[in-house]
């Protein structure tokens, strides 16, 4: 089982080219296309904290910087860091009744790190209040932050300004009758304010250069170094704002927020995975992946490889859907995938020409985004960039060529009651006995012969390739306009990798 | 090595099921998981009171490779309260008090551990060398450091198995009068 | 690539009414405490400490040669307990790897040679529960007869691994649902692996993600690997 652990032995090619295993592509219902990850877009759905598995809103964790504000890891190890419970003689000396005193303080059981070891107060509740380290380059990062937060307000406003200009002439009445607003408290006698976004934004100091290093100790030079007491680059870089150097101004750091992310298709912007909302839940709401789609191809025989014989291969085909279908083996044709991507080619530098010359016209049109289609434009919200992955040659090579076989076979669809039926039904499916050897439910294994190209080497790895062509049923359109299930034709460009020659 | 000499303690629980090859000393309180394994190879072997040694725990006294002679090997000694867990190999020289030996952690011949170490789960320690007190080892790179205190006795865990083991398992009689 | 068939000697494994193939050469202790719910397969040297506590297996679960299974311990201030280790529907469990974890979601995927040990800490309602239990019960009975003392001891043990248990499964399950953890992994104690990561190193990080459909990968995998775990025909 090569998903899990091995390499992948079988890959399909993606519709922009790229060639991934079944497990890692999607299959958007809409489109009737494979996606792998670069062909949809993640959005963040929601965010938690592995370790307390608590959601934490967005805007919460913008504020503490997408760390979880209860859980601490070790700055040693990097590894959670732990609660440990220390009691310290009783409350009330006198009533021997009285609960003990109880103080907390944390450390790491992997390594042994504990608050103590940096001199951190033991706490008296278990959840915390733990100090927090300021930051020395606290006040000048936030001077940074709010001016560069004025630059762009301002420049927000003048950007409006200029819109409103184009407007009308006059803003306002007192523009109308020739008395601004200025020229009125000049008149008057008052001192004149300029208007907040004519202010010009108040630059911090510029941090300057100097030429002037501090001479290096000399004890760098004449100490042995305990490697006990430095820090490695790892425990330094956790920390950037302080980065230390000795191992007693560890610090305990925040944990690390993870997301939980929703894929959506590039092209026609609709979901194909949507997790729940909740972080330990391994449901979808929506799930379009191809390996719930697709007929999964299986290696499970590899004939001898040798040049100049045909090499005979078992391959499992298997049917994830509740429809039966229809699958053919075709040539693989990588010169069709070529001549398409080169129309793409085509195609887009002509619609860009006429974006371009658009442009020249009209110089205040929208600026064209690249690759992107005008009508698309036109008929879409302005939403996010609307980037489509363009269609890409497929790299892989072939070095030996499959002999397709006359017949076609039929896979029956998935039954999840027949893992408990014993009895060997065959669905009464009459098969070419020299394609189909074994078949059972919904799993069928076909035997192919291969014959690998002349001028091959001994020890080079053998790939084949074919193209699937199977029924899909597309329930989608049924549910939509009430119609019987749409059922088309599905090809998919299979890759295998059978091993050094 | 053939010959078996074993002794065990009162007060100590060595289960039956454990390996224990050649001249062995088990101090009370001591408990001996099955299938642990003890091989005083080279010379004898004593292991100090209240160490835990768990299943699949190897701890093997060998004649150092440089030394042909078999003779003037000293006793290996191991301390009190030592906690070897599950599948760690010890092959050390000289152990003292206090230390635990992580899951499938290995440590050579010729390593000399004082007290308070912790080697931690996974790591190997193979080099010449004279662990310090209170040292802990983790992580892939075998990273050290130093710790104010000793790792905690597992002296509660090791009453319950006091009480739960003989429920499941044959135990090896002592055969030893409390030690004076 | 299609599992190829591991072929065992028939007298080797005994097979149980439930389809569960355990080798005579494993250590089960306490088998009286541990419960196989079915098609699960314990290869030879694999040692299960049922005699520390419950353990629990799910269906279709691999345990692997000499892969050790034990529960951990939580200390109180009156001693150790022992808890439960359960795990969960298709989980394979790699050579050598020691499990000392609570719990161990479904289609969990653990490698060879890992050690995943868990320390419990369950912070407030725990120390609550250990109180109130303390302060109710255990000054009550010391008055009575040493004989009544033991057994209520007995039963107020198994109450409190009892409800313990039930605040562990409700509060704090460690390897979540698909999860795989690679080869020679150290996972330290209080690691919670979320779902769909991958975790390998020591100590352990997650170094990767995993496809959304890894749980039916998983029940594939599992599947067919006890479909494909067959006894020699000649025996």
């Amino acid at each position: 089982m090569s998903y899990i652990t091995g390499p992948e032995y079988v890959r399909y090619a993606c519709t922009c080219g790229l060639l991934k295993s079944l497990p890692n592509l999607y299959f958007c219902r809409h489109c009737s296309q494979l996606r792998c990850g670069f062909c949809v877009c993640p959005e963040v759905d929601s965010i938690f904290c592995g370790k307390c598995s608590e959601n934490i809103p967005s805007a919460e964790a913008k504020v503490k910087k997408n760390k979880c504000a209860n859980c601490l890891i070790c700055p040693s190890c990097q590894q959670d860091l732990s609660t440990r419970i220390a009691s310290k003689g009783v409350v009330n000396p006198d009533d021997s009744k009285s609960p003990a005193k109880k103080t907390y303080y944390l450390s790491c059981y992997f390594c042994g790190w504990n608050s103590r070891d940096v001199g951190i107060p033991d706490q008296t509740s278990p959840t915390g209040g733990w100090p927090e380290r300021e930051n020395v380059h606290s006040n000048r990062l936030q001077e940074l932050l709010d001016s560069y937060k004025q630059i762009m307000l301002s420049q927000k406003q003048q950007k409006e300004n200029d819109k409103k200009k184009k407007f009308g002439k006059f803003v306002s009445y007192t523009d109308r009758t020739g008395i601004t607003a200025s020229a009125l408290r000049k008149r008057i006698g008052i001192p004149d304010i300029p208007h907040a976004m004519l202010r010009k934004p108040k630059l911090p100091e510029s941090s300057t250069a100097t030429t002037e290093v501090e001479e290096l100790p000399d004890k760098f030079f004449t100490q042995e170094i305990d490697l006990l007491e430095v820090t490695t680059i790892e425990q330094r870089l956790l920390q950037p704002e302080s980065q230390p150097v000795t191992v007693d101004k560890l610090f305990p750091a925040h944990k690390q927020l993870s997301i939980k992310k929703s894929l959506r298709c590039r092209h026609c912007e609709r979901n194909v995975s949507k997790p729940e909302y909740n972080p330990n839940s391994i449901k979808f709401k929506i799930q379009l992946f191809a390996y719930y789609h697709i007929p999964e191809v299986r290696l499970v025989k590899v004939g001898d490889l040798k040049r100049g014989q045909p090499c005979e291969i078992i391959i499992k085909f298997t049917n994830p859907t509740q429809h039966q279908t229809t699958i053919t083996i075709l040539n693989l044709d990588l010169a069709e995938q070529e001549r398409y991507v080169e129309e793409q080619q085509m195609m887009d530098i002509s619609e860009n020409l006429e974006v371009l010359s658009l442009q020249f016209k009209q110089p205040t049109s929208l600026p064209s985004l690249p690759g992107s289609q005008p009508s698309s434009l036109l008929s879409l919200p302005p939403r996010q960039p609307h980037l489509t992955i363009k269609s890409r040659k497929i790299k892989q090579t072939v070095n030996s060529t499959v002999e397709i076989p006359q017949s076609v076979f039929i896979l029956p669809p998935r039954d999840d009651a027949a893992e408990y039926d014993d009895s060997n039904d065959t669905h009464n499916i009459e098969d070419d006995s020299n394609l189909v050897i074994w078949r059972k439910s919904n799993k069928v294994c076909i035997k192919l012969l291969v014959n690998i190209h002349e001028g091959e080497t001994i020890g080079e790895e053998v790939f084949c390739g074919f193209t699937m062509d199977h029924v899909y049923t597309n329930i989608i359109a049924a549910n939509f306009e009430n119609k019987q299930p749409q059922k088309l034709n599905h090809k998919v460009r299979i890759f295998l990798n059978l091993g050094k020659m | 090595m053939s010959r078996n000499n074993i002794k065990i303690f009162s007060g100590a629980l060595v289960c039956e099921g454990s390996k224990l090859r050649g001249d062995i000393t088990v101090g009370s309180g001591t408990i001996i998981h099955p299938s642990a394994t003890v091989i005083a190879e080279a010379g004898p072997i004593v292991i100090g009171e209240n160490c835990l040694i768990e299943e699949q725990a190897k701890i093997i006294h060998r004649v150092p490779f440089d030394q042909q002679n078999k003779e003037n090997i000293p006793i290996l000694m191991i301390g009190v309260h030592n906690v070897f867990e599950v599948d760690c190999t010890v092959e050390a020289s000289k152990i003292g008090n206090n230390n635990v030996f992580e899951p499938k952690c290995f440590v050579g011949s010729r390593v000399t551990v004082t007290n308070g170490c912790t080697i931690g789960a996974g790591c190997h320690i193979t080099e010449e060398q004279i662990l310090n007190e209170n040292i802990s080892i983790c992580g892939a790179k075998c990273q050290m450091r130093e710790g104010l205190d000793k790792p905690a006795p597992q002296n509660l865990q090791m009453e319950t198995l006091l009480k739960m083991l003989p429920n499941y398992h044959y135990i090896k009689k002592p055969n030893m009068k409390q030690q004076v | 690539m299609e599992l190829g068939d591991v072929i065992y000697n028939k007298t080797e494994y005994v097979e149980t009414a439930s389809g569960n193939k355990v080798s005579r050469q494993t250590i089960l202790s306490g088998s009286q405490n541990i419960i196989l719910q079915g098609k699960v397969i314990v290869q030879s040297e694999a040692i299960i400490r049922g005699d520390l506590a419950n353990v629990k297996t799910g269906r279709y679960c691999v345990i692997s040669k000499e892969a050790v299974l034990r529960p951990p311990y939580k200390k109180f201030s009156k001693g150790v307990a022992f808890f439960p280790l359960s795990i969960g529907d298709h989980v394979f469990i790699g050579e050598k790897t020691l499990i000392n974890a609570a719990q161990i979601g479904n289609y969990v995927h653990i490698g060879k040679n890992c050690i995943i040990v868990m320390v419990f800490n369950m912070r407030k309602d725990l120390e609550n529960l250990e109180e109130f239990l303390k302060a109710s019960s255990y000054d009550s009975i010391n008055h009575l007869s040493p004989i009544k003392t033991l057994f209520l001891k007995y039963v107020m043990y198994w109450e409190l691994c009892y409800m313990v248990y039930i605040l562990v499964q409700g509060r704090r399950a460690i390897l979540r649902d698909c999860c795989v953890i690679e080869d020679n992994t150290v996972l330290a104690p209080e690691t919670v692996v979320p779902p769909f990561t991958r975790y390998g190193g020591s100590p352990g990080i997650q170094i990767g993600e995993l496809p959304e459909c890894q749980a039916d990968l998983m029940i594939d995998y599992t599947r067919s690997y006890y479909q494909h775990f067959l006894p020699s025909k000649s025996a």
